[in-house]
C-alpha cells in the first residue's frame, strides 16, 4: 500500500515539475546595445548604461553580460566631467563608475558582430568575454537602443540591421537551443516595427513608440551640454528601481506602469510568441487595461501584439512572467540549515604585513639580496638594519669634509 | 670696512627674504585653495610651481617634489631608482640626510612654526653662501687692480645684491628647487679655486688664502658634478684658475705658457722667444704634470662621493638615472631650454643621432673657449657658465641667475659690449613672457606648447647675445691694449683702434 502511493505521488511531483520544466532557466543573461557614437548621442550610451547597471544590481554578472557601446562618451574630449556618465541632469549618479565592463567598444560595435553575437558563429579566436554562451536554459535580456526607423536600427552611423535580420538570428537561436526565453526591448524612433518581424517561439518584445512615431528624449543637462537620457528607459529604469532581487512583480506590472504622457511615446508590447502568462490572471489581468487607459491616445492606442491568446495563457497552469525571471540571477534559493559551515576569523599572522623595517628584507628594498652574493657579514648586517646605510655614508661624507678642509689632503705646499 | 659692508648686506637681504617668504606662506595659508595640503612648505612651492615659476623654477632634476619623493621611499625601505625607464632621480648624496626627522607637519603651532622657519632657512641658507662666495671670487680678482679701490667697495654691497634680490634666486629659493644648493657649491668651488696658491702663482695676495683652498675647491667641484653632470664643462677652466690666478688678464692676450714662465722669476718680454727649446719643452710637461695632479686630485673625490652613493644606495644604477638624465633625456618635462621640443617632435629613429648632438654642443664650446682665454680663465669660466644656462638640458631660472650674478665680476668689459641694451631688453621681454605663455598653454588652454617654446627660444636668444657680447668685449680689451702698445712701438704714438663697434 505505501509503495503505489509513494510512486504515484512521485509521479504527481514528476509530472507538475514537467510543466514547469519547460520555462524554468537557470541563468540568465543580458545583451545590451548601444549603437550610435558620436557626443550627441550621449543619451543612448547613457541609456545602455544605465540599463547595465539595474542589471547587475539585479543580479546578473558582468561574465553573463555583453556590453556594446559604439562610443565613449565619458572619456570623450568634449566631456566636462572626465571619467563619468550621468543620467539625471543633476548628476547624482555616475553610471561609469570603476567596475564597469565594456566588451564590445567603439568600432567593434558592428551589425555583424551583433548578428554574430547572437547566433554564436564567432571565429575560434575570439575570447570568451565576446561571445554570448547561452544555452537552451538561458533567459536573455536583449537590449537595443540607438536611432532607428520603420524595421531598421542604424549602427554606427553608416550601417542598419533589419527586424528581418534579427528575426532570423533569433530563429537560428532557437533552432540551436541558445535560449530559453528572450525579453527583447528597443528604445528608438518607430521601435516597435522591430520586434514585428519574430517569429520564433519564447519571446517578449517591448518597444518604444509606435511605427510613425519618434521617441523622445528626456532632460538635457545643461553642463554637459547634450540630452543625457531617453524618456522611455528613464521610465522603465525608475520603475526598475522598485524591483529587486526578491521581488514578485510580473511583466504585467512593468508593462502597464507604462506612462504616455510622460514617456512622450506609445510604447507596445508583443506577446504573442510568448507562452506564459504575463501577470496573474485573477482576478482581473492587470494587463486588461493595456492601452486602453486614460493617457493612452485613441489614435495611437495601445500597441499589443498577442492580447487576444493573452487570456488563453492562464489556463495552461504556466508560472506568470516575473521581472526578475529575466534580471536576476537566482531563480530559488534553498536555505540550508546545516550548521557545519562556520566562519573562521584569520589570524593576524595570515595577513599580509606591513614591512617593519629591521627584521624582514622585502625585495622592494634598496639593498636587492641577488646582488649581494657573496654574503659577507658586512654587506649583511647593512641588509638587515637600514638605517645603517644613510648613517655611515653621512659619517664618510663628514669625514671627507673634515679632511679636505683640514688641509690634510693638499700635501703640497 | 669692505667685508663689514658686504656682511650687513648679506645678512640685511637674507632677513627680507626669510620675511618675505614667511609673509607668502602666511598669505597662502588660509583655508580657501591649498588646506589639504599637510606639509608647510607645500603651500608656497605649489604657489610658484604653478604661478610665476611654472616650469622654470624646478627642473625635474631639481624639482622639491622629487627629492620628497626620494627621501620619503628611502626612509621606508623602499628603492628611489627602481621604478624603471624614464625615470629622473636625485642625487643619492640627499639621501645621506634621510634619518633627520622630517619638518613637523602636525603638532602644536609653535612646533610647526619653527619648522617652518626651519625650512625656510635651509633654502635661503645657501643663497646667502653663494653671494658671499660671489664677493670672494671679486676680491680675488680684484686684488692686483690698484685703480679699484674707491669703486671695489661699492661693488661689495652691489654684488650680494644682484644675486640675492635677483627674482631668478628668489623665485628658485621659493620653490625650494635644489638648485639654490647647486649655485652655493659651484660658487664656492670657484671662490676657493681662485683663492688658491699654487706653484705657479705669486706670493698670496689675501689674507686667509692657505694651501687647502685647492682642495676644497676641487671637492666642491666634485660634489657639484655629482648633483648635476652638466657642469663637467666647467672644469677645464677651473683646473687653469687652479694652474694660473683668477686676476684680470683679460688686456693680456697670450699662452698660458707664457704666463706661467712669467710668474716662474724668469723676466721675458713679452714679444722675445724663448731663447732655448728644451726650457719651453720642460715648461710645458711641468704645467702638464700639475694639471694632471689637479686631475688626479678631482678624480679621487669623485670617486670618494661615487663610493659613498653606492654605499647610500646599494647598488648602481642610480647613476644612469642621475647623471644619465642630463645625458639621454628621458623626461619631456617643459623647461626653459632648447631640448625638450625638439625631442618630443623627432622619430625615435633619431633620437640616439640628436642626443649626441646636443651632447657634443655643449661638449665642443670648451675647448675653443680655454683656449682663446687661457689668458684669463675666469672669463672662460664665465662664458662657460652662459653657455651652461642657454644649452643644457634641464636648465632653469636659478642658471640664468648664476650667469647675471657673474656678470657684476667683470666690470671691465662694460664699456666694450657691442649691444648690451637689446641683449637686456629680449631678456626682459623672454623674461615677462615665459611664465605668461607657460599659462596660457598649461593653466587657460588657449595656448599651445608653440607659445611657449617661442619665448623660450627668444631667452635662448637673449642667452647666446650675452655670450656673443662677453666673447667680443673680453677679446676686443685684449686687443686695444695690446694693439695700443704694438702700434705705440711701431709708430711711437698713440693711435686709437677703431672696430665696428
Amino acid at each position: 500500500m505505501r509503495l503505489p502511493s509513494l510512486s504515484l505521488f512521485l509521479l504527481f511531483y514528476f509530472l507538475l515539475s514537467s510543466c514547469d520544466a519547460s520555462s524554468q532557466h537557470t541563468n540568465n543573461w543580458a545583451v545590451l546595445v548601444c549603437s550610435s557614437r558620436y557626443w550627441f548621442n550621449y543619451r543612448h550610451m547613457a541609456n545602455a548604461l544605465g540599463m547595465y547597471r539595474t542589471v547587475k544590481r539585479l543580479g546578473i554578472p558582468d561574465s553573463n553580460i555583453i556590453l556594446m557601446l559604439a562610443d565613449d562618451a565619458a572619456c570623450n574630449s568634449r566631456n566636462k566631467f572626465a571619467g563619468s556618465v550621468y543620467a539625471n541632469p543633476g548628476r547624482h549618479l555616475d553610471l561609469y563608475g570603476e567596475n564597469i565592463e565594456v566588451d564590445y567598444r567603439g568600432y567593434e560595435v558592428t551589425v555583424e558582430n551583433f548578428l554574430r553575437l547572437l547566433t554564436g558563429r564567432l571565429s575560434s579566436s575570439v575570447p570568451r568575454s565576446k561571445r554570448l554562451l547561452t544555452d537552451s536554459s538561458s533567459n536573455i535580456f536583449i537590449y537595443l537602443t540607438g536611432h532607428g526607423g520603420n524595421e531598421f536600427l542604424k549602427f554606427q552611423d553608416n550601417e542598419e540591421v533589419s527586424a528581418h535580420d534579427i528575426a532570423d538570428a533569433f530563429h537560428q537561436m532557437y533552432e540551436g537551443g541558445r535560449y530559453n526565453e528572450i525579453f527583447f526591448m528597443v528604445d528608438t524612433c518607430q521601435a516597435n516595427s522591430m520586434y514585428s518581424k519574430f517569429y520564433s517561439p519564447g519571446i517578449l518584445a517591448t518597444g518604444s513608440s509606435v511605427v510613425g512615431e519618434n521617441s523622445y528624449s528626456h532632460e538635457n543637462d545643461y553642463d554637459i551640454g547634450v540630452a543625457v537620457i531617453d524618456s522611455y528607459t528613464h521610465y522603465v529604469l525608475e520603475y526598475m528601481e522598485k524591483v529587486n532581487k526578491t521581488s514578485r512583480l510580473t511583466m504585467a506590472d512593468l508593462f502597464t506602469s507604462y506612462d504616455v504622457p510622460k514617456i512622450g511615446s506609445h510604447p507596445g508590447v508583443r506577446s504573442d510568441l510568448f507562452e506564459r502568462p504575463l501577470g496573474p490572471g485573477n482576478p482581473n489581468h492587470p494587463m486588461s487595461e493595456y492601452g486602453r487607459g486614460r493617457g493612452w491616445t485613441v489614435e495611437g492606442g495601445g500597441e499589443w501584439m498577442g492580447r487576444e491568446i493573452e487570456a488563453g495563457k492562464n489556463g495552461r497552469a504556466f508560472r506568470e512572467a516575473l521581472i526578475t525571471d529575466f534580471f536576476g540571477g537566482v531563480v530559488d534559493v534553498d536555505v540550508n540549515n546545516e550548521d557545519d559551515a562556520e566562519l573562521r576569523l584569520f589570524e593576524d599572522s595570515e595577513c599580509i604585513s606591513s614591512p617593519k623595517a629591521p627584521l624582514s628584507p622585502s625585495t622592494n628594498t634598496y639593498s636587492s639580496p641577488p646582488s649581494s652574493r657573496s654574503s659577507s657579514s658586512l654587506l649583511d648586517t647593512l641588509d638587515t638594519y637600514p638605517f645603517l646605510r644613510p648613517s655611515l655614508a653621512f659619517i664618510l661624507l663628514g669625514a671627507l669634509f673634515v679632511l679636505v678642509f683640514s688641509g690634510m689632503t693638499s700635501g703640497r705646499s | 670696512m669692505h667685508w663689514l659692508s658686504c656682511r650687513k648686506t648679506i645678512t640685511l637681504c637674507i632677513v627680507f627674504r626669510v620675511l618675505f617668504a614667511l609673509g607668502l606662506d602666511f598669505y597662502l595659508s588660509p583655508p580657501t585653495s591649498y588646506a589639504y595640503y599637510a606639509d608647510n612648505g607645500d603651500k608656497v612651492v605649489e604657489f610658484i610651481n604653478t604661478g610665476p615659476g611654472l616650469l622654470s623654477a624646478s627642473s625635474p632634476l631639481t624639482l622639491y617634489a622629487n627629492l620628497k619623493e626620494s627621501l620619503w621611499l628611502y626612509q621606508r625601505g623602499m628603492d628611489p631608482y627602481g621604478s624603471g625607464i624614464g625615470q629622473v632621480g636625485v642625487s643619492p648624496l640627499y639621501l645621506a640626510f634621510s634619518f633627520f626627522p622630517t619638518i613637523a607637519e602636525s603638532g602644536p603651532l609653535k612646533t610647526q612654526l619653527l619648522s617652518k622657519l626651519f625650512g625656510i632657512f635651509l633654502w635661503t641658507a645657501p643663497d646667502a653662501f653663494s653671494a658671499w662666495f660671489l664677493v670672494r671670487i671679486w676680491k680675488a680678482r680684484a686684488s692686483s687692480r690698484t685703480s679699484t679701490n674707491s669703486s671695489s667697495s661699492s661693488i661689495t654691497f652691489v654684488l650680494p645684491l644682484i644675486y640675492l634680490l635677483s627674482p631668478y634666486v628668489i623665485l628658485s629659493s621659493l620653490a625650494r628647487s635644489t638648485s639654490v644648493w647647486e649655485n652655493a657649491i659651484l660658487l664656492g668651488a670657484i671662490a676657493w679655486a681662485c683663492e688658491s696658491e699654487s706653484e705657479f702663482k705669486t706670493k698670496p695676495k689675501l689674507n686667509n688664502s692657505n694651501s687647502k683652498s685647492k682642495s676644497k675647491s676641487l671637492l666642491f667641484l666634485a660634489l657639484r658634478v655629482h648633483l648635476s653632470l652638466d657642469a663637467l664643462i666647467l672644469l677645464p677652466p677651473l683646473i687653469l684658475i687652479l694652474l694660473g690666478s683668477p686676476e684680470s688678464r683679460l688686456a693680456e692676450p697670450g699662452p698660458f705658457a707664457l704666463y706661467v714662465a712669467k710668474r716662474r722669476s724668469v723676466k721675458k718680454q713679452p714679444e722675445e722667444k724663448l731663447p732655448n727649446e728644451p726650457a719651453e719643452n720642460h715648461l710645458r710637461s711641468t704645467i702638464l704634470r700639475a694639471a694632471l695632479n689637479v686631475l688626479f686630485e678631482f678624480m679621487v673625490y669623485w670617486t670618494a662621493l661615487a663610493l659613498i652613493s653606492t654605499l647610500i644606495v646599494g647598488h648602481w644604477r642610480w647613476m644612469s638615472t642621475t647623471w644619465g638624465t642630463s645625458l639621454s633625456l628621458p623626461s619631456m618635462t617643459p623647461n626653459p631650454g632648447l631640448w625638450w621640443y625638439f625631442f618630443t617632435e623627432m622619430f625615435d629613429h633619431f633620437r640616439p643621432f640628436f642626443l649626441v648632438v646636443f651632447n657634443v654642443h655643449l661638449l665642443m664650446y670648451v675647448a675653443p673657449i680655454c683656449i682663446k682665454f687661457q689668458h684669463d680663465p675666469l672669463y672662460a669660466l664665465f662664458i662657460l657658465v652662459g653657455i651652461l644656462a642657454t644649452f643644457k638640458s634641464y636648465p632653469t631660472l636659478s642658471d640664468h641667475g648664476l650667469f647675471i650674478a657673474f656678470w657684476g665680476i667683470f666690470p671691465e668689459v662694460y664699456p666694450y659690449l657691442r649691444h648690451p641694451f637689446p641683449t637686456t631688453l629680449v631678456l626682459i621681454h623672454s623674461a615677462l613672457l615665459q611664465p605668461l605663455f607657460a599659462h596660457l598653454w598649461l593653466s587657460h588652454g588657449t595656448g599651445n606648447a608653440n607659445f611657449y617654446y617661442a619665448s623660450t627660444l627668444v631667452g635662448a636668444c637673449a642667452g647666446g647675445m650675452a655670450i656673443v657680447d662677453a666673447v667680443w668685449a673680453g677679446l676686443r680689451i685684449a686687443l686695444e691694449r695690446h694693439g695700443k702698445r704694438e702700434l705705440k712701438f711701431v709708430e711711437g704714438e698713440e693711435r686709437e683702434i677703431v672696430t665696428q663697434q
